[in-house]
């Protein structure tokens, strides 16, 4: 009887503690729209938006990441069969996809530079491409830094509700950042 | 069976919640976990914080009260800042920033709701903590952090951050436009990034917890009105702050990467700034997005704290307790749609301005909701005076005189005239400053012996009172009137303007109120500090309250609740109920025990109890009956 309310404590605790990650999105969710919001603003007042093409790479890292988010969710389904070393090996793939997303964002930084549009500009839409990608660089870190815990856990085996927390968590995390990448993408192609 | 206990104790030692594991000096003071000890290191930061701000105000209040007089001594503790024994001008701006940033944020922020969520959200629910107890931790750490950033802006050769609290750009984003611009100012940027995610670690946790881990029997609608309260806050933090960001680090960009988000066309001296395009009205939107939210996340813990403090001192349920928690919802959601009147004379289209001022008069119906409510339930009720109780009384008081000015501002018309005016000033020290203060040591007096386990003492509770409540009246109350003659905020010298002259002895009247004001707060220091070593020991009840927390053993135990977390069956304002046999009914006392006391409606529908209370009566008037014959 003890150990069935703990248990059940214990159960409220990881849904209580999931919600804190839904909570996070809403807030960061708020916090790039805070940018939209000026770019909207900006560009309405002043008649203009960044104007310029974006890069190419931003397609292929948009694919990537898209991939990424795919390969996370074979992993969850490989976890919930009970088919560990897949998951593994999915995990894995999603933090290289991960990795190799980030690179491309850095590039497509470098050409953006390239053909002259400087973070530092006198047309703060074109700073604020940097920015609102920069930051969602860093909520891929963090994303990769779940999706390694997730990774982890299934390596040392830890208790199996612990386990679900933590892929549960990765899942939500890194779907959030998949879609408000795109959510920021289309964003700066509409209104160039 | 032994498998499921293995398996179970391994999760708990490896997840350590509430854990019956040793403490040591560092985890249970410094590096605690304990919602309660984490509230108390929230609560005695802010009052240092506090004791702080109002030093600082102090200081400007001499220098607008004696301008062209020298105090030697100011030079002894200022040293180069009050060279000759006068406050130079640069220091000014910077008292009245850090004044305004420390008081909004550290103490009626994070002092506030740091303080009081963290006590009572878990303990008012039945909960064993918080969601996350480590985030709680971190949040404190981030919060202390951003504190000692902020004052060591006063160690620095340039000062602290003096663009005023609201750090509009040009003169934030300008490293060299004042000296107040340099240093200061990132130092104050970054405490500020620190103190956000502080916030949001505290109120993402604030709302995970309500949401989900309510005992037994807790359902939304039986929540104390201190839960909502800080339930919507938390949810307004979590909504606006994070926009304060967004603007926080495009101002970074500006003052240091080149870029110009904010920036247009400017002359330093006699050169041309190369930044164009930008605009500082558009800091103001993310500003006040954020920052009028900001005002309501200060108001609403105090207006929570005071419904339950009246209630439990009327001995009267709370009046229109669900007319309470919709006005609550109201103001969470309309606080979003009036920042603009903050920016009335920034060039605004008059059409915006005008859905601005609808929008923000708006808010006038359910603040004055929650008046009314609770003047209604002081009405014939069984009043008990004690400090609590005055504090809160204190603070509808404020409510009422600063939130009618609030009508004039929210004007567009009239704010032509007031705006950044003292009437300003005036308006919101007493809506949102005294009356967030008073909610905020109406709940230190009330939860004082629930989280030291110690009485305050009421005489010295009293005289803190009425001299903190009288002196708060003369401070601002004068004001209102400069303003009305047009008398700007934040200049340094009334001497230096004719038409303002006329206001000196004014000042010198408001400053030496406000010095009473500070002397009264050492009533409460004293009381507070000795009280927690040498008060008189709490009893498990001392105000007779029902709600869940005063049902936990007065020591403090990691988990709160010995053995299971109680459960809970009716509302938290079951005071005097016609047929009790006290005066109070605690929610966790069921329904068969209080036969005599329930009414139809406390069973909401449920035809069996119904029935069941039905033939109580009958077998209750058969007998009594039976006597009579």
């Amino acid at each position: 009887m003890v150990q069935s309310i703990k248990q059940e404590e214990l159960g409220i605790q990881f849904k209580a503690k999931k919600f804190i990650i839904w909570l996070f999105v809403v807030s960061s969710t708020i916090m790039f729209g805070g940018w939209t919001s000026y770019y909207i603003v900006f560009s309405a007042s002043k008649g203009k938006g960044h104007g310029i093409v974006l890069p190419e790479l931003f397609i292929y890292s948009t694919v990537v990441l898209l991939v990424s988010s795919a390969f996370l969710f074979l992993a969850s389904k490989a976890f919930k069969n009970g088919n560990y070393s897949s998951q593994k090996l999915f995990l894995s793939i999603t933090i290289l996809l991960g990795i190799t997303f980030g690179v491309l964002q850095v590039d497509a930084w470098g050409s953006m530079v390239r053909t002259g549009a400087f973070f530092s500009n006198n047309n703060a839409a074109i700073s604020l491409i940097y920015v609102v990608s920069g930051f969602h660089i860093l909520h891929i870190f963090a994303g990769i830094c779940l999706v390694f815990s997730a990774l982890m856990g299934a390596y040392k085996e830890i208790p199996l509700q612990r386990r679900i927390y933590r892929m549960e968590i990765a899942s939500i995390f890194w779907h959030f950042i998949d879609i408000l990448w795109i959510y920021l993408y289309v964003f700066l192609l509409l209104n160039s | 069976m032994s498998t499921i206990s293995l398996h179970d104790t391994h999760n708990h030692d490896n997840h350590d919640d509430h854990g019956h594991h040793k403490e040591t000096f560092l985890t249970k003071y410094i590096f605690s976990q304990d919602h309660k000890m984490i509230a108390k290191q929230f609560l005695i930061t802010g009052i240092i914080m506090a004791v702080i701000a109002m030093g600082l105000s102090i200081l400007f209040r001499i220098q607008l009260a004696w301008p062209d007089k020298n105090f030697p001594i100011l030079e002894t503790f200022l040293g180069e800042w009050a060279a000759g024994g006068r406050i130079k001008p640069d220091f000014y701006l910077a008292l009245v920033t850090i004044h305004g940033t420390i008081m909004v944020f550290f103490v009626l922020t994070a002092g506030l709701s740091g303080t009081f969520s963290n006590l009572l959200i878990p303990l008012q629910l039945g909960a064993r903590d918080m969601a996350s107890p480590f985030l709680n931790m971190l949040s404190y750490w981030f919060f202390f952090s951003a504190c000692v950033i902020m004052m060591s802006s006063f160690f620095i050769q340039t000062g602290p951050a003096s663009a005023g609290w609201t750090i509009y750009p040009p003169l934030s984003a300008l490293p060299t436009a004042i000296k107040g611009s340099g240093m200061g100012m990132t130092l104050w940027l970054i405490s500020m990034v620190l103190f956000v995610a502080s916030s949001l670690m505290g109120g993402i946790n604030y709302v995970s917890t309500v949401l989900n881990m309510r005992t037994k029997g807790m359902d939304l609608w039986k929540m104390p009105l201190t839960i909502w309260a800080f339930f919507l806050t938390a949810t307004l933090g979590i909504l606006s702050f994070p926009v304060l960001v967004a603007g926080v680090v495009l101002l970074v960009f500006d003052r240091s990467f080149g870029t110009s988000f904010y920036l247009s066309d400017i002359v330093m001296g006699t050169q041309v700034l190369p930044n164009e395009g930008g605009s500082p009205i558009l800091w103001q939107h993310l500003f006040w997005f954020l920052g009028h939210p900001e005002v309501y996340i200060v108001i609403m813990p105090a207006l929570g704290i005071s419904s339950e403090i009246i209630s439990v001192n009327s001995r009267k349920p709370i009046f229109g307790y669900h007319a309470m928690v919709y006005s609550l919802i109201g103001i969470t959601i309309l606080s979003f749609i009036v920042w603009g009147h903050h920016m009335f004379i920034t060039g605004m289209n008059p059409l915006l301005g005008g859905v601005f001022m609808i929008t923000t008069l708006i808010i006038a119906v359910p603040s004055a909701v929650k008046t009314f409510n609770y003047l209604a339930t002081l009405w014939r009720g069984n009043i008990r005076f004690t400090p609590a109780m005055l504090f809160a009384i204190g603070l509808v008081s404020f409510f009422i005189s600063g939130g009618l000015t609030g009508i004039f501002l929210g004007n567009a018309a009239l704010d032509i005239n007031l705006h950044d005016t003292y009437f300003v000033v005036a308006h919101f020290h007493l809506v949102m400053g005294s009356a967030a203060i008073f909610g905020m040591l109406a709940g230190v007096y009330h939860w004082f012996p629930k989280m030291f386990g110690r009485m305050m003492s009421n005489k010295l509770g009293y005289l803190h009172f009425w001299l903190t409540f009288i002196s708060a009246y003369l401070v601002f109350f004068p004001l209102h009137f400069l303003g009305l003659d047009g008398v700007p905020r934040r200049y340094y010298a009334f001497t230096e303007f004719e038409f303002m002259q006329k206001w000196l002895t004014v000042n010198v009247f408001v400053t030496w109120s406000a010095i009473m004001g500070a002397l009264a707060q050492v009533a409460f220091l004293w009381n507070f500090f000795y009280s927690i070593f040498k008060g008189k020991r709490a009893p498990q009840n001392p105000w007779e309250a029902n709600t869940l927390e005063w049902t936990a053993p007065v020591e403090h135990l990691h988990g709160n609740w010995p053995g299971e977390i109680p459960t809970v069956y009716r509302w938290p304002y079951d005071y005097s109920k016609p047929g009790a046999e006290e005066d109070f009914i605690p929610q966790t006392i069921p329904f068969s025990q209080t036969m005599s006391s329930n009414m139809p409606h406390d069973f909401e529908g449920n035809s069996e109890s119904e029935r069941i209370q039905r033939e109580w009566e009958e077998q209750e008037a058969a007998a009594k009956k039976a006597k009579l014959d």
